[in-house]
Order: C-alpha cells, then structure tokens, then sequence
C-alpha cells in the first residue's frame, strides 16, 4: 500500500520496506527540456543524479540517517552548481559521438524528445549563470517528488528546495508530414516506432511484439508526454516482415495463449519491479506527470483485463503513426516516404564549391542553404535551434527539424565572407564554440580535376587511361583534320583565281570529313575511357 | 490433324466454367463453393482465371467489406487488380494482400498474388525471398507461386542465371517424381534462351539439352504422369522447347499428349500477336517430320 505525505513542500510516497530502506528524489525535468544549444545541462546540474528524457531522480540505499543526509545533501548541491567542475565537464562533449537513434531525431528533430539522440553539445557554452538560472526553474519542489520505501519517512530529512512550478512535459513535436512513413538508416538498420497510448493494453502489445519477432528482437517503450508512449521495435528481421506482423496485430490474430503468457510475465515483471522498489520509482514519476498514484494490486487488475481487441486498437491507433527505418522503400505498405530534404533554398548569396560544381552554398537573410546534385538543406536563421562554431571557421548549423548544415570554409570559394555572413544571422545564445581543430582535421578540397568543361575534362582522363594505339590514331586523326582544314582553307582562296585549286578543294574537304570523323569517333572512345 | 487450339483453362477443368458463371452472377456463395471444392494449386489457377473477368472490384470490396477474413475474395480481387495493372492498382492490390494476409496467411493464393505485384511493384528481392519462403512454408510445391518467383530470378527481376536455373532444378528434385515442377527448368531455360536474343545455340548446348531431357522424363515421360493442375502448361513449355530444340519427334509426342489443348504461355515468347497461330504451325511441323521418321 503506497500512502501519500508531504515533507517541506514536497510530495512524498511512502511503501513499505522490502530490504533496507531505499529512497529517491525525482524531478521533473530531462532531455527533452533542454534546448539543443544548451544540451546536457541537466547532467551537469544533477552531476550525482540520473538524468532520463523525462526526469531526472537521485537515488540512495541505507539506513535511514544516511538517507536523510543524502537526500538532504543533493538538495544544498543543487543550489551550488559545480563550477569548478564545468570546464572539465565541457571537455567530454568534444568526444561524445552522435548516438544511433535515427528514429527518434527522423520523428521529432532536433527538439523535445528527439533530443535524447542528440550528444551533449550544448555543454562549453553553459555557464554558472545558465545553471542557476535552470536549476531554479526546475529544481524546485513543486517540480519534485519524494518516495521511501521504508517503516517511515526519514526523521532528520530536510529538502530544501527553491519554490517555483511543476511542468508538465513538453508535447512531442514531429518532423513528419505524413505517417505512416519510412526512412533509410543504411542497410543495416531495420526497425519501426509508434505512438500507442500510455496503457496497460499497451504494454501488452509490446509484450506480445517481442514474443511474436522472430531474431533477436528489441521492443522498447520511452515515455512520450503524459498520455503516450513511443513503441519501438528493432530487429533482425525483413521489413516487410515487421510490416505484417504488426498488421496481424491490427486485426487481431493473437493466439489467446500467447496474450494469457505476456500477461502472466507482465504480471511477475510487475511483482518482481514492486520487490526492487522500481514500481514505487515509476509512480514517483506518473505523480510528476499530474496522474494518479496507482496501487500493485490495481495495476495487476488492469493488466488482466486486457483483451486481444484492446491489443488489436492499440495496434490500430500505432499503425498510423509509424515510422519504419528500412534500407527499402515501403510504400508497397502504403507508408509514405519521410522527408529528407528541405523544401527549398533561401534566396541569398552564392558561394561555389572547390570540390564539386553541382555543389553550392547560399547565405541569405532568411536563413542558409547548401544544394548539390541529390540533396537540398536549409537551415533558417529564425528557428536555427544550434550552430556549432571552430575558430578555423567551420560551422555546423542545426534546424529544428534535424536537418542540418556543415560549412568548412576552405571548402568553398570566398568561404571566409560566406562564414562572416553566417555569423551575422545567428542569434549569439544559440551559438556555441569549440575548441580549435588539429590542422590534420581541417579539411583542404580535394584537386579539384583540372578546369575547363565536363567533355574537355573526360577526354584528358581518357587519354591518360587509355592504350597508346588509341592515342596515337586520336593524335593522328586530330592532325590530318587540322592539317586538311588549313589545306582547304589554302585552296579556297586560291580558287578565287584560279579554277584549278577547286579540285584540290574538294579533295581536302573530303579529307577534312574522314580525318574529322575518325578524330570524332576516336574522341568518344576516349570520353567513355 | 486439325487447326484447333484450344487455349481455355476451362477446357481441360471444367471448374474454370462453374466459377465464371457464378462470378458472372455475382453469386459469391457458388463461386466459393467452386474455388473451396479445387485442391490448392487448382485453386490458385481458377483464381487468377477468374479474375480476368471485367468489373470485380466493386463486388468483390463488398464481399470483404461483409466478412474481411474471406481472403478468397481477398485473392480474387487482388489478382483482378494486378491483371488490370498499373501502378496505383498494384498498391491497391498490395494494401488488400496485407490485411488478407494478416488474418488468414496460411492461404497461398495471397502468396501467389503477393509474388505477382511484388514483381509488377519491381520490390527488392529480399522481400520476394520473403514471400516466397513463405508460400513455400504453407505448400513447397505451389506452381503459380513458383512461376512469379521464377520471374524474379531472372536478371530483368534482378537475379541471375545461375541462381535462376541452381533454383528450378532444386525444385523439381524437391518435388516428387512425375510432378509438374519440371516445367520451372524447361521455362528456366526458355527464359535463359529470350534473355540470349532467342538463341537456338544456347538451348543446343549439351548440359541444357541433358537437363532439358531429364525434366520430361522426370514428369511427361515418367510412368507415373498424371493430368494433375498444371499439366497443360507443362507440356506446352516441353513442346516449344523440343521445337526450338528442332526435336520435331519429340515434340510431336508431347502434341499427341496436349491434343487440342494448349497455354498460351510460352508460345508468346515466339513473338507474334496469335498464340494459337504459332502453335499450329509448330505442330504442324513436329508432325510432318515425326511422319517421315515412321
């Protein structure tokens, strides 16, 4: 039985103990709070703290002094941010890579909860100020929830935490048009996501998903706002084969046996959780999300009842909003294609590329714009959420729908003044810079092929690559022709006086035309060399 | 010898008439009574037969609108929009198959349809694998679902020879003796012969002539032949390939066998716009030969 108390302002849950006393503090912030500019600022506020998309909690096991003290001690150093620590905590962000969670930046860019895909970029820019300022909006006890498992609440506990407001999650935005979708990640990557309702019948459908895959299955649930959950489902396994498994849900072909076993295992999942005091944990977190707290007893009574149709319904509502990861195009199940490009270019100034003619960057007022031959990115100042900045001029711009920009000065013609003028667009608090590259690292254009057009370009290579006979019957060829035109040339003007060079004439035009033909054909050959 | 072809499914089973007219009526009851009483492959070949009548969609949304679990119509209406063509009908074929398939997939007429717009859609051939080895799970010897997927073996579906010809011989050892399968090595290398500019060299080379003879005397020569689905189509493929072949006795035996009978695949990769001309001529040849040789 979980019974609710308050200690100093902060809303408590109390069970009782099944082991040593255990405890936590959970607030409600996360990842999907941060903005990509300041990303990874909740770690650096809770540094003792776990920080999820959604909240971030500390947790103790002791007895119950040491938890008070504990507790007691991450509320004083929440009010002290670590200050000395912030350099040394900055320098990580450089080596954090970019996590593979295409799905999650494909569905939501680069904000709320497309964020948690995101590295902790947003880490040299955070100052002492930014953290008190974040620490005092969220660090606050309206914001957080207390939970003991234990014979009481720890005498001696104090929590002395700000005073300020709960926040409710920030609702999931999405970069897709249209879902169904899909999406390539490269040709290994195979998976889905879907929105389901926050339900016992949907973690059921997960169950039963994972117990349905064939090969090695993942199937994940992440919190997605107050009301939904994001299903996810990794395999090894054929897209096509996701496809119609997911669709056997939707209609409801469930064996009565296989949901009897999910929910059975559901069940001790939930027993088990109850022993460990995570359930208690997960209701600290639904308090936070402004719902109800819910007893063991209920939940089990709630996983129980659910049936294949409320399976099918949850399959049929997630249906919808799925996003399929496939190396393949699978419009064949009517999904729609995702985006992958922006819409269009900002007007603005061109800058050439060093390396590829098709390849352009604009700088504009509105915003900036790289274009080659496949791929078209706009990144608009006005709701850049990220840029990036190297002393040696590079710069990586990030919009909010994931898309993003790199810009390597050297890279481009007039780079240096295309940089300036980037500079100039972008709002300073969303900028953030890096500390300077290895020479090594800065790239320099690759020798660009020699200039001149496309034609004069693949007849130069050819003639490199190609056997000596066809250069010398090419080199051959070109000089009769030449030879012949200056010949006729000759044998025009003088056939103004006399009549005999218009024989002459007509044989070197007729020269002229095989030399000039066999040079032709030659030239070709080479071209496709 | 006369000059008469006949190219009708329904003339060598019967059923083919019983399931037009009822269609034809629009008596749902009669049809699945017809397509319910065939064995699978049967079926699976009245299906497609019956889904080149005109103006099915309609009636046949409404029968799955009524019971969506009766994927016969679900087959039906789907090899009806694949035979229509075109794109859009072939993403509206694939939509119905999906659904079919999730309630009922041990049905391998929507693994045959599934095959065919797979193939019109030009979708990757993994997901042709896929489907196929599902069909293969439900029923390892299903001639129109191995037809489609001979289709995509080939390198105009993104295969290649060796695997093509490795499958269709695999295949019809896999099935029992006498069994239709070995028509999928003579189209195997009918295919292969098309795909060669129609060379009469490449059928005359020896391991495809061994193969060739191998597969009639592993079904249309084997004692143990029997006029089972699928064999009309058998030995039309036998006797096209032993006319190219220019083994007019043989091919005049496997004319003695057809009789009047006839498909129309694959005399059309002879070219021209009459099937049944070409198999006229042909057979008048075998036989005017096969009377010299006696």
């Amino acid at each position: 039985m979980i019974e609710r108390h308050t200690v100093d302002g902060v809303p408590a849950l109390l069970a009782p103990p099944t082991g040593p006393t255990r405890a936590g503090l959970a607030f409600r912030v996360g990842q999907v709070d941060e903005p990509l500019a300041r990303r990874g600022i909740t770690r650096l506020a809770a540094h003792d703290g776990a920080v999820g998309p959604e909240f971030t909690s500390f947790h103790v096991q002791g007895d119950e002094s040491a938890t008070a003290a504990f507790l007691t001690g991450v509320c004083a150093s929440l009010r002290e941010p670590p200050t000395d620590r912030l350099a040394a905590l900055a320098a990580l962000a450089t080596v954090d890579p970019l996590r593979a969670e295409p799905l999650w930046r494909r569905r939501h860019g680069a904000r709320d909860y497309g964020l948690a895909a995101y590295p902790e970029w947003g880490l040299p820019a955070i100052t002492e100020d930014d953290l008190r300022e974040w620490v005092g909006r969220w660090f606050t006890r309206e914001n957080a929830v207390l939970w003991v498992a234990g014979d009481r609440i720890p005498a001696g506990l104090r929590l002395d935490l700000p005073s300020g407001i709960r926040h409710d999650p920030p609702a999931p935005s999405s970069a897709l048009s249209v879902t169904p979708a899909f999406f390539s990640a490269g040709p290994d990557l195979i998976g889905w996501s879907a929105v389901a309702p926050r339900s016992a019948a949907t973690s059921v459908f997960a169950a039963l998903l994972e117990r349905m895959m064939s090969r090695d299955p993942r199937v994940d649930q992440q919190p997605l706002g107050a009301d939904t959950m994001l299903v996810s489902a990794i395999a090894d396994a054929l897209p096509g084969a996701l496809i119609d498994l997911l669709a056997t849900l939707r209609v409801g072909r469930v064996d009565e046996a296989d949901l009897t076993a999910v929910v059975a295992e559901r069940i001790e999942a939930l027993r088990h959780a109850e022993e460990t005091t995570d359930r208690l944990r997960a209701q600290a977190f639904r308090l936070l999300l402004g719902r109800e707290v819910e007893q063991l007893e209920d939940e089990i009574a709630r996983l129980r009842a659910v049936t294949v149709a409320d399976v099918a319904e949850v399959a049929t509502a997630a249906w919808r909003t799925v996003l399929l990861m496939s190396p393949t195009p699978a419009d064949w199940a009517g999904f729609a294609a995702a985006p992958t490009y922006s819409a269009s270019a900002v007007p603005g100034t061109t800058y050439r590329s060093l390396e590829d003619e098709n390849r352009r960057l604009i700088v504009g007022e509105e915003g900036v714009s790289t274009v080659d031959a496949e791929n078209l990115a706009t990144v608009r100042a006005a709701d850049c959420v990220l840029m990036r900045s190297w002393p040696d001029g590079a710069r990586h711009l990030l919009g909010p729908d994931g898309i993003d920009i790199r810009v390597e000065p050297t890279l481009f013609a007039n780079g240096p003044a295309a940089v300036a003028a980037i500079d100039a667009l972008i709002a300073p608090g969303i900028r953030v810079d890096q500390p300077a590259r290895d020479t090594a690292q800065i790239p320099r254009p690759r020798a660009r092929a020699r200039g001149g057009p496309a034609w004069w370009r693949e007849l130069a290579q050819g003639w490199r690559r190609a056997h000596w006979r066809l250069r010398w019957s090419f080199a051959g060829a070109l000089i009769g022709a030449v030879g012949f035109t200056v010949v006729a040339g000759q044998a025009a003007i003088e056939s103004a006086r006399t009549s005999d060079a218009l024989y002459t004439l007509a044989v070197a035009v007729l020269c002229v035309g095989v030399f000039g033909r066999a040079a032709w054909k030659r030239a070709a050959l080479l071209r496709a060399t | 010898m006369s000059d008469r072809v006949v190219l009708d499914l329904a003339a060598a089973h019967p059923e083919a008439t019983v399931v037009r007219d009822a269609l034809a009526a629009r008596d749902w009851g009669a049809v699945r009574a017809g397509l319910d009483a065939a064995p699978p492959v049967l079926r699976s070949m009245l299906i497609d037969d019956a889904a080149e009548r005109d103006n099915l969609e309609e009636f046949l949304r409404e029968v799955i609108a009524a019971d969506p679990a009766d994927t016969t119509a679900v087959a039906l209406l789907a090899a009806h929009l694949i035979g229509v063509g075109g794109h859009d009908r072939l993403r509206r074929a694939e939509l119905v198959l999906l659904d079919g398939v999730a309630r009922n997939p041990a049905d391998p007429a929507l693994w045959v349809a599934r095959l065919t717009s797979a193939r019109g859609l030009s979708l990757d051939l993994a997901e042709v694998d896929r489907r196929y080895a599902r069909l293969a799970e439900i029923d390892p010897h299903h001639l129109p679902g191995q037809d489609a997927y001979l289709q995509r073996l080939c390198p105009k579906g993104g295969g290649d020879w060796d695997r093509l010809h490795g499958w269709c011989r695999a295949a019809m050892l896999a099935a029992p003796p006498a069994a239709v399968q070995a028509r999928l090595v003579v189209d195997g290398h009918l295919e292969h012969w098309l795909g060669d500019g129609r060379s009469r060299i490449y059928l005359s080379r020896k391991p495809v002539r061994v193969e060739l003879y191998e597969a009639a005397r592993r079904s249309i020569w084997h004692p143990g032949f029997r006029k089972v689905p699928g064999w009309v189509g058998l030995a039309s493929s036998f006797a096209m390939a032993f006319s190219l072949l220019d083994d007019r006795p043989a091919a005049a035996r496997v004319f003695d066998l057809l009789g009047d009978l006839s498909s129309k695949w694959p005399w059309t990769y002879l070219g021209g716009t009459d099937p049944a001309a070409t198999i006229v001529e042909q057979r008048k040849i075998a036989y005017k030969y096969a009377e010299i040789d006696r």
